[in-house]
């Protein structure tokens, strides 16, 4: 009924860009303020893409996020630790394309051994998770060299690694069961749209 | 709450920067962006500090929309700058207490990262005042194309890009739609605690994504109506030019260049 073409992977893909677009620019609608860092609802729109499309589409969702925010971390940052470390690809871009393909993969992996939610459940869970873990890890590993922390006048390195372990995991967490708990009331209405 | 976004703020004119080629614009922001971390003394942000004057008023577009541009983000700057202000030692210790510390060397830093925070947003500001969205995808198509030699998608990615920033408004009036839709069914957004606030995204984000997924479908099919058929093989209608006026901004930025080398510290 539908032919999955070039020109409609290329519009749905630029439709998903232009969400990410807004949800970086909109205040509140991406990115809820609570002190340090912001809660993000953007990893959602990632793990759909990934859910729906495939773990590749995915991928460059979650792609285009990280250089949104990666050119923000410079032009307009997010939050005080924006400029400190996203101005690094590795930890702005490498943790966002990750999140769509685990998504991605986990859940046409699970989705043969147990049922259709609780599959989204875990393949969402597993795509936020591994965003926060990936870049709390990044963060610490690039902390710990003098290199990145000297380019910014080095601050205290090992006060604030202690302090973004403690922000970073009391982020993680309600950004992770938000993601298992609402990735799948979008996704089941939207699966009719699958491939 | 809708007209803070950035990309939509281009400012028509006819100036000399507005004149530049969109790729020379792209290229040399970002090449800006790297010199910048060249500057370590004070003479050399003076001199960053009058080329970007100079820039902004090339563009013959008022101060106050720059300055606007550093407001919304004025809290965030000050509070980097007294991390690094507070936890920098060195030089003459004015003042201290337990771990926090007010020395020669803090301050002086502070007053550079700030220098350098507005520096960048002014000119990351000049860029996206005085250049279109869609020409920026097509000057990004532009410097992408090298990249066709190790079979990166380059006309993929740059008609996606462009598409996207045609998108923008409209899937925004249509959230500011939705929005209003939700509010009048008695959606509360931006109230409660935190999983409140972030569950009233879910009645937001359903309908948006079914839309877009609808528009992609109708697009898509009008595309192919109109003979679309993938990157390769298609001729151009908007060709960017290469103007003298491109060769000399080139010209003053190496001269900065040089004149940043040489007054380093």
């Amino acid at each position: 009924m539908r032919q999955k073409n070039q020109a409609y992977r290329i519009s749905i893909l630029a439709m998903f860009i232009a969400i990410i677009i807004i949800q970086n620019f909109v205040p509140l609608f991406g990115y809820i303020p609570i002190g340090l860092l912001d809660l993000t609802t953007i990893h959602i729109t990632v793990i759909i893409a990934a859910i729906i499309l495939g773990p590749r589409d995915g991928a460059i969702v979650g792609g285009a996020w990280g250089v949104i925010t990666f050119i923000r971390a410079f032009t307009s940052p997010t939050s005080p630790l924006a400029p400190l470390v996203f101005t690094n690809p590795v930890v702005s871009i490498v943790p966002r394309i990750l999140i769509g393909l685990v998504a991605g993969w986990l859940f046409i992996w699970l989705r043969r051994k147990i049922k259709q939610t609780p599959a989204m459940m875990v393949a969402a869970l597993a795509g936020a998770l591994v965003n926060t873990l990936l870049v709390l890890g990044l963060i610490f590993i690039f902390y710990r060299t003098p290199a990145v922390a000297q380019a910014y006048g080095t601050a205290d390195v090992s006060r604030l690694g202690g302090l973004l372990l403690i922000v970073v995991g009391t982020n993680g967490i309600p950004e992770a069961i938000l993601a298992a708990v609402v990735a799948p009331l979008i996704c089941t209405p939207l699966l009719r749209f699958r491939k | 709450m809708m007209n803070k976004l950035l990309l939509g703020r281009f400012i028509p004119g006819h100036s000399l920067v507005h004149r530049l080629d969109p790729r020379s614009k792209l290229l040399l922001s970002f090449y800006y962006i790297g010199i910048i971390f060249l500057a370590n003394n004070w003479q050399t942000y003076l001199v960053l500090f009058l080329f970007t004057i100079l820039a902004v008023r090339l563009s013959e577009i008022k101060m106050s929309f720059f300055i606007r541009g550093v407001r919304p983000l004025i809290w965030l700057i000050l509070f980097t700058v007294l991390l690094q202000v507070f936890f920098t030692r060195g030089g003459t210790t004015y003042w201290s207490w337990g771990p926090i510390v007010l020395s020669q060397f803090g301050i002086v830093n502070g007053i550079y990262i700030f220098m350098r925070f507005v520096l960048i947003i002014f000119m990351s500001t000049l860029l996206t005042l005085t250049t279109p969205p869609l020409s920026l995808a097509d000057a990004i198509e532009a410097i992408l194309k090298p990249l066709r030699v190790v079979h990166f998608p380059v006309y993929e990615v740059a008609l996606m890009l462009s598409i996207a920033l045609r998108f923008v408004p409209t899937l925004m009036d249509e959230t500011e739609k939705i929005m209003n839709a939700q509010r009048a069914r008695g959606v509360d957004f931006g109230e409660g605690n935190l999983f409140q606030q972030m569950r009233a995204v879910v009645p937001l984000l359903i309908p948006l994504f079914v839309s877009s997924f609808n528009r992609a479908e109708d697009l898509a099919t009008a595309m192919e109506a109109r003979g679309y058929q993938g990157g390769e093989g298609r001729s151009k209608y908007r060709v960017l030019v290469w103007h003298a006026i491109d060769s000399w901004s080139v010209v003053g930025f190496a001269i900065l260049t040089v004149i940043l080398i040489w007054l380093r510290a």
